[in-house]
C-alpha cells in the first residue's frame, strides 16, 4: 500500500513553515547572502515555531512526540524554499540534538537536550565532512583512539556550521578504520577542548549567509563518556540516511523556489507581445522543471517513510540525495536561463538559488531530519 | 474572560480564483483553504487578551462543512482552547450563519465576540453587525486597537478620514481591521497540543433557528480584463481623448 497522504498535523506543520518561509525567510534571503549574516531576530522567530524541539519528546524535555523523518523532510523543504542558508542555520541544532536523542543514554540526553528545549535558540553543530577530494564518510581519516579512560581525536573536518557559537560539537571519527560504517563513532566534544582548533570562517560559492568552519583535531583528548551511545555506540548508517534525506528535501525546496520564481516571471515577462511562458522553448523547460521537482520529492518521501517505519533506507536516501542534488542544479540553472539576462543579475534570486544548489554535490551532514 | 471567535474557511488569498463556466460558483479544485485573514487577526487579538489577563478561554466557532475542521484545528494550534463546528451540509447565507452563531453565543455566554470585519471571499461585512443586533450587544467595527479595563472596553476604529475611539460595556462584538495586529504562526508544539483540544460538532438543524435563505447568488462573473493604458503626446490630445473617447469632460 503506497500512500502520499499527510496526517492533519503534518499538513498544519507544512502550512505553518511554508507561511513562515514565504513571509519572513525569503524577504531576508538576499540581504543575508550579501552581508553574510542572518538577523538574530529571524533565527529567534524561527525558533519560536519549535522546529527542533517539536520533535523532541516530552519525556526528554521537548514538546513533541515521535520524531518523524517525513515531517522533518516537509520542514526542510519548506524552510529551504525560503532560503537554504537560513534553513541550515535554523535547523543546525538538530545535528547534535537528534543523534543524542536517538542514541544517547540518559546522562548524555540530560546533558545535551535541555538547551535545545529552551525558549531561545542555542547553536548546535556536527562535523562529518573532511577536507579531502576523495572524502568518503565510510572511510574517515579522522580517528578516535582509545587510550585508557579517554579517546584521542586526530584529523580535520570542514563544512562545520556554527562551530564558533556551539558549546559542544558532535564530531564523527573512525574508531576502526577497516570496519566501514560500524567503525564510525560520534563524540560530544566541548568547543574549548584542548587540541580542538576552529579556523576562520570558510568562504564558499553559495550559502554565504551560513557560517561554516574547518575544525582541526590534534591529540584532542576527551573522556570515554563523550562517546555518543556509550558502549553501544551509534548506528552511523541510520544517521547518514537521515542526513541525506534532509539534504535531499532541502534540495527539493531550492529547486521548487527556482521553478516557481521562473514560472511567475515567464507569465509576466512579455516578448513579441505575449508572455514568454507561452513560447514552447520556455514552456517545455518549465514543464521539465516541474517534473524534476516532483520526482525528487517522491524519492525523498519514499526514503523518509522507510526511515519512519524503522526500515533500512541507505540506498533510498542515497538515491534521493543524488537525484535531488542534480535536480536542484538543473532546475536552478534553467531558472536562470528562463530569466535570460535578468537571471544573471542579483536583482533576482535565481543566481543565488543556482550558487546554493551547486553545493549539494559537496554537502554531507549539514542537515538532518 | 471567555471570548468567542467565529472563523470562516476561505480560499488562500494567493490562490488564483477561476469562476465556473456556468457562473454558479468558483472552481475549487487545487484551491488551498485557509482561515479568513481577518478572522486570524481576531484569533490573535483574543489570544493576546487572554495572555495579558493571565486567564480566560478562547472558543472558536465555524458554521460550515466537515472540512472546516481543518481551519478550526489550525486556530487551536495557534492557541485557542476549544472549537465548535456547527455543521451545515449545504452553504448558508449570512443571516442564517449569524443566527446560528448568535444561538450558540447565547448558550456559551462569552464576554466578547471578536470576528473579522469581513471574509475575503464574498466581502459581505455583515456577520459582526448582525450578531450585535441579535444579541442586543454594543458593537465596535473595524477595530485597529482594543483595550480592556474592568467591564469597559475601548476600541479605536478605522473610519473614513481618520480614527474614532469608542468605549462601551461588555458583553460586546468587535470586528477586526487589518492593522489591529500581526497574527502569530502556529508553532509545532501548538500543533501537537491542538490534537488534544476539544472540537465539538453541533448539527445546525438542532439549534432551532430560521435557516431559510434570504439571499441568492444568481451568477458570478470574472472581472473584465483591464485594457492596457496608452500614452498621449500632449495635453491637447489628452483633453481631446477625454472628451471624445472617454466622454468624461
Amino acid at each position: 500500500m503506497v500512500s502520499f497522504d499527510l496526517s492533519e498535523e503534518q499538513r498544519m506543520i507544512r502550512e505553518t513553515v511554508a507561511a513562515f518561509a514565504t513571509d519572513e525567510v525569503r524577504p531576508a534571503a538576499r540581504a543575508a547572502d550579501e552581508s553574510g549574516a542572518i538577523p538574530a531576530e529571524l533565527i529567534a522567530k524561527s525558533w519560536e515555531l519549535g522546529l527542533v524541539r517539536g520533535a523532541i519528546p516530552e519525556s526528554a524535555g521537548g514538546y513533541g512526540d515521535a520524531r518523524s523523518a517525513v515531517t522533518g523532510a516537509l520542514i526542510a523543504e519548506e524552510l529551504a524554499f525560503g532560503d537554504l542558508a537560513i534553513a541550515m542555520h535554523a535547523l543546525a541544532p538538530r545535528l547534535i540534538a537528534y543523534p543524542v536523542l536517538e542514541f544517547g543514554p540518559d546522562e548524555q540526553r540530560a546533558a545535551i537536550l535541555n538547551k535545545f528545549c529552551a525558549d531561545s535558540f542555542a547553536a548546535g553543530a556536527s562535523a562529518i565532512v573532511e577536507p579531502r577530494f576523495d572524502f568518503d564518510p565510510l572511510a574517515m581519516e579522522t580517528t578516535a583512539a582509545r587510550d585508557g579512560a579517554s579517546y584521542v581525536l586526530d584529523g580535520a573536518k570542514c563544512f562545520v556550521p556554527l562551530a564558533t557559537e556551539s558549546d559542544t560539537i558532535l564530531i564523527y571519527a573512525a574508531t576502526n578504520r577497516t570496519a566501514g560504517a560500524a567503525g564510525v563513532d560520534a563524540f560530544i566534544v566541548p568547543r574549548g577542548a584542548d587540541g580542538l582548533a576552529i579556523s576562520e570562517r570558510e568562504r564558499n560559492m553559495g550559502l554565504k549567509a551560513l557560517a561554516t568552519y574547518e575544525v582541526k583535531l590534534e591529540h584532542c583528548r576527551i573522556g570515554a563518556d563523550a562517546r555518543l551511545g556509550g558502549a553501544n555506540g551509534i548506528n552511523f548508517t541510520r544517521i547518514l540516511a537521515e542526513h541525506r534525506v534532509a539534504l535531499a528535501a532541502m534540495a527539493v525546496g531550492v529547486a521548487r523556489a527556482a521553478y516557481e520564481y521562473a514560472r511567475a516571471y515567464a507569465r509576466e515577462r512579455k516578448a513579441f507581445g505575449v508572455p514568454i511562458a507561452t513560447k514552447q522553448a520556455i514552456a517545455f523547460m518549465l514543464a521539465e522543471m516541474a517534473i524534476e521537482v516532483d520526482a525528487a520529492r517522491l524519492l525523498v518521501w519514499e526514503a523518509a517513510s522507510r526511515l519512519d517505519k524503522g526500515e533500512d533506507a541507505l540506498k533510498e536516501s542515497y538515491q534521493a540525495r543524488n537525484y535531488a542534488a542534480q535536480a536542484a542544479l538543473t532546475v536552478a540553472d534553467n531558472a536562470v536561463q528562463t530569466l535570460g539576462g535578468h537571471g544573471y543579475i542579483r536583482e533576482h534570486p535565481v543566481e543565488m538559488f543556482l550558487r546554493n544548489a551547486r553545493g549539494f554535490a559537496a554537502f554531507e551532514g549539514l542537515a538532518t531530519v | 474572560m471567555k471570548i468567542l471567535v467565529p472563523v470562516k474557511r476561505v480560499p488562500d488569498p494567493a490562490t488564483t480564483i477561476r469562476v465556473l463556466p456556468d457562473g454558479s460558483g468558483i472552481a475549487t479544485d487545487n484551491v488551498k483553504w485557509v482561515i479568513n485573514p481577518f478572522d486570524e487577526i481576531a484569533i490573535e487579538e483574543a489570544l493576546r487578551i487572554k495572555e495579558k489577563q493571565g486567564s480566560g478561554e478562547v472558543v472558536l466557532i465555524s458554521v460550515g462543512q466537515t472540512a472546516w475542521q481543518e481551519q478550526l484545528r489550525t486556530g487551536l494550534a495557534m492557541g485557542a482552547d476549544r472549537a465548535i463546528l456547527v455543521k451545515a451540509d449545504t452553504p448558508l447565507d449570512t443571516l442564517a450563519i449569524a443566527r446560528a452563531i448568535a444561538k450558540v453565543a447565547s448558550d456559551e455566554k462569552p464576554e466578547l465576540i471578536i470576528i473579522g470585519k469581513q471574509a475575503i471571499d464574498d466581502d459581505s461585512n455583515q456577520i459582526g453587525q448582525m450578531l450585535a443586533e441579535m444579541l442586543g450587544w454594543p458593537q465596535a467595527t473595524f477595530a485597529s486597537k482594543v483595550e480592556l479595563a474592568g467591564e469597559k472596553c475601548t476600541v479605536v476604529r478605522e473610519v473614513d478620514g481618520g480614527l474614532e475611539t469608542v468605549a462601551f460595556p461588555m458583553p460586546a462584538v468587535i470586528t477586526t481591521d487589518l492593522r489591529l495586529n500581526e497574527p502569530r504562526y502556529a508553532s509545532l508544539p501548538g500543533i501537537m497540543k491542538a490534537r488534544k483540544k476539544p472540537l465539538n460538532e453541533i448539527a445546525v438543524d438542532s439549534l432551532g433557528v430560521d435557516l431559510a435563505p434570504k439571499l441568492k447568488i444568481k451568477t458570478l462573473n470574472a472581472p473584465e480584463k483591464r485594457q492596457a493604458g496608452r500614452k498621449v503626446a500632449s495635453v491637447e490630445e489628452l483633453v481631446q481623448v477625454l472628451h471624445t473617447e472617454a466622454k468624461v469632460i
